[in-house]
């Protein structure tokens, strides 16, 4: 049993202990009090009998007195005998009485009273016994001795009748005692019943609220992952589209892509590459990124990608598509994005091409090292009135051009570190005509690296003879090699950035 | 009317990514009843395309709003990557600060 069954029941256990303790106790209380009470009353109405068998003793003593005056006879002595013999028995009987009852306020009467009965038996009855002194005298003498012992045995009573009083009195006080104790109990376990059920109904809430939290917590990580699902899938399936694309296939072109999808499942986004044969020699060739990850992010791409596709098959010079679709983008509320739609033409070995908020694209020319070209208008889908221009490079033969998305520069926050990175990859992939260009610049930069962002990598190889794969190898490794070194690529270098337009 | 008072100062630094996209967002709403704005980014290394979207909407809707805006870039990888956002090309774009200042200044006479 959990902790938090436990509380309210051991709450409970407790009070009514407390309850039954506090029940007994008043019980036991009530019932001395009740006892004390009753022996009391059964005492008192001894002391009260002992009080009126002392009155009769004295009367029997006086009765007997006053028949021997009167008649002589003997014989009448014996109740006076009697009284006089049975009196201090009974003297001590109520003293015992009084002692045990606590009421020595009455001790003095029954003091007064014996006194007084001794007077009045030296003073009064053995005078007139013996027939000593004048006769009147003596009988009023004995009537003040006799009224009072009866005042003080009055005296007695009284007091032993208050004390019956009071008695009752604590007896009925016991009684209410009792109600109140039986009222109290009541009330205890209706409170304990109360706070029970109290405690039972918030430990239900609670359970509840606790169910329907981890029954939500389950739902949201089923949640999650069925959407990490959809997005795996999705990463999946464009990664398959884009590596299942035909290529055109021209004899003095070699194309080669790559896209490799964000392995954080938050970062699966809208990279995008594509190569179109526009004519016999010309081929489009585009490369964008949607700012955004997940499903919209790929919505939006692959609408931009069909409107740049359209645009460039109505007119394919590069700053006419991109504005196009800039336009395009804007009208739809489209999330930002960031392309560069170019259009390489076989026969004169241009490349013309623009760039909208996208990273520059990379040139190798045999015999030099590979550059950045020229780049820098706004994204698409940021203003209406955003311009773009044509950038035109004349290639040299073997020439490579190298499209990517900013997952392969910025994979470490250090853009030079980066472009460096970039450069000399592509270098190296010049340098293998028979390898898959894309690959192996893939390879070179991401060896062993986690690979956060989308990447999308798209190279084109201009043959110097149509049909050889390869390119001007002898002129290019030496020149190559005693090449400048133009591994500098600060920004703000202008010489790292060749204006050719 | 003093020139401090018109031109209001945003500051960034440090990384400018996806996690920091509100704060940025509310930084900048701040901004929106001022005549002027310097958007000191000297301090910052890097931004992703996110954050740079949200400078770039910024920027284009102050453009809209005929509020100049000045912006002030140091380090240079954020400016390689303010450069391929092409906001080099739309935007006013200061090393320094102070000439930062003294270009709103100047917008603000005319």
């Amino acid at each position: 049993m959990s902790r938090q069954f436990q509380a309210p029941l051991i709450l409970t256990l407790a009070l009514l202990t407390i309850v039954v303790a506090l029940l007994v106790a008043g019980g036991l209380f009530v019932r001395s009090v009740v006892g004390q009470a009753f022996s009391d009353a059964e005492r008192v109405r001894t002391a009260r009998v002992h009080v009126a068998d002392m009155l009769k003793q004295q009367l029997d003593e006086e009765t007997g007195m006053r028949g021997y005056a009167a008649v002589r006879i003997p014989a009448m002595l014996d109740s006076y005998y009697g009284g006089r013999a049975n009196l201090p028995l009974y003297f001590q009987r109520v003293r015992s009485d009084l002692e045990a009852l606590k009421l020595p306020q009455a001790l003095p009467a029954l003091r007064d009273a014996r006194r007084t009965n001794y007077r009045w038996l030296h003073q009064v009855a053995f005078p007139i016994i013996v027939t000593r002194g004048r006769r009147a005298a003596l009988e009023l003498r004995g009537k003040t001795l006799i009224d009072r012992f009866r005042i003080d045995a009055a005296a007695i009573d009284a007091a032993l009748a208050r004390r019956t009083a009071l008695v009752n009195e604590r007896a009925q006080m016991a009684v209410l005692w009792v109600g109140g104790f039986a009222l109290g109990a009541i009330v205890a376990v209706v409170l304990a019943a109360l706070i029970f059920t109290v405690a039972q109904y918030r430990l239900g809430v609670r359970l509840e609220r606790e169910r329907d939290e981890s029954e939500h917590e389950r739902r949201k990580s089923a949640e999650a992952r069925a959407a990490y699902e959809a997005e795996k899938r999705i990463a999946d399936t464009l990664q398959q589209a884009l590596s299942e694309r035909v290529f055109p296939a021209l004899p003095a072109l070699s194309l080669s892509a790559t896209y490799v999808p964000a392995t954080e499942e938050t970062k699966i986004g809208g990279d995008w590459y594509d190569a179109v044969q526009l004519s016999e020699e010309r081929v489009l060739l585009a490369i964008g990124d949607v700012t955004g990850h997940g499903i919209e992010a790929v919505v939006a791409m692959n609408k931009a990608r069909q409107l740049l596709i359209r645009c460039a098959l109505l007119d394919a010079t590069p700053e006419h598509v991109l504005q196009r679709v800039n336009l395009e983008l804007v009208r739809g509320k489209s999330p930002i994005i960031t392309a560069i739609s170019g259009v390489i033409d076989t026969r004169t070995r241009e490349f013309a091409y623009a760039a909208a908020g996208h990273p520059p694209p990379v040139l190798f020319e045999p015999g030099r090292r590979a550059r950045l070209l020229e780049f820098g208008s706004l994204p698409l889908g940021v203003t209406p009135t955003a311009e773009y221009r044509t950038h035109q490079v004349q290639l040299a033969p073997g020439a490579m051009i190298v499209l990517y998305t900013d997952g392969v520069i910025e994979y470490s926050r250090d853009l030079a570190e980066g472009e460096a990175a970039l450069l000399e990859a592509v270098e190296s992939a010049a340098q293998r005509p028979d390898a898959d260009a894309a690959t192996v610049i893939r390879d070179r930069i991401f060896n062993r690296q986690h690979v956060a962002d989308d990447v999308a990598i798209l190279a084109v190889r201009l043959l110097d003879e149509p049909g050889r794969v390869g390119l001007a190898g002898e002129a290019a490794e030496p020149a190559f090699a005693a090449g400048p070194k133009t591994g500098n690529l600060s920004w703000s270098d202008p010489s790292a950035l060749r204006r050719t337009a | 009317m003093n020139e401090s008072d018109s031109i209001k100062v945003i500051r960034f630094s440090g990384e400018l990514e996806i996690a920091r996209k509100n704060e940025i967002r509310n930084a900048l709403a701040a901004s929106e009843d001022a005549r002027a704005v310097l958007l000191d980014l000297a301090e910052v290394t890097y931004a992703d395309s996110i954050a740079l979207t949200e400078l770039l909407r910024y920027c284009i809707t102050a453009q809209r709003e005929a509020r100049p805006v000045a912006l002030v870039i140091r380090t240079p990888q954020f400016a390689r990557l303010v450069q391929y956002a092409g906001l080099a090309s739309a935007f006013k774009i200061f090393q320094d600060s102070r000439d930062a200042l003294e270009y709103l200044a100047e917008c603000a006479r005319q």
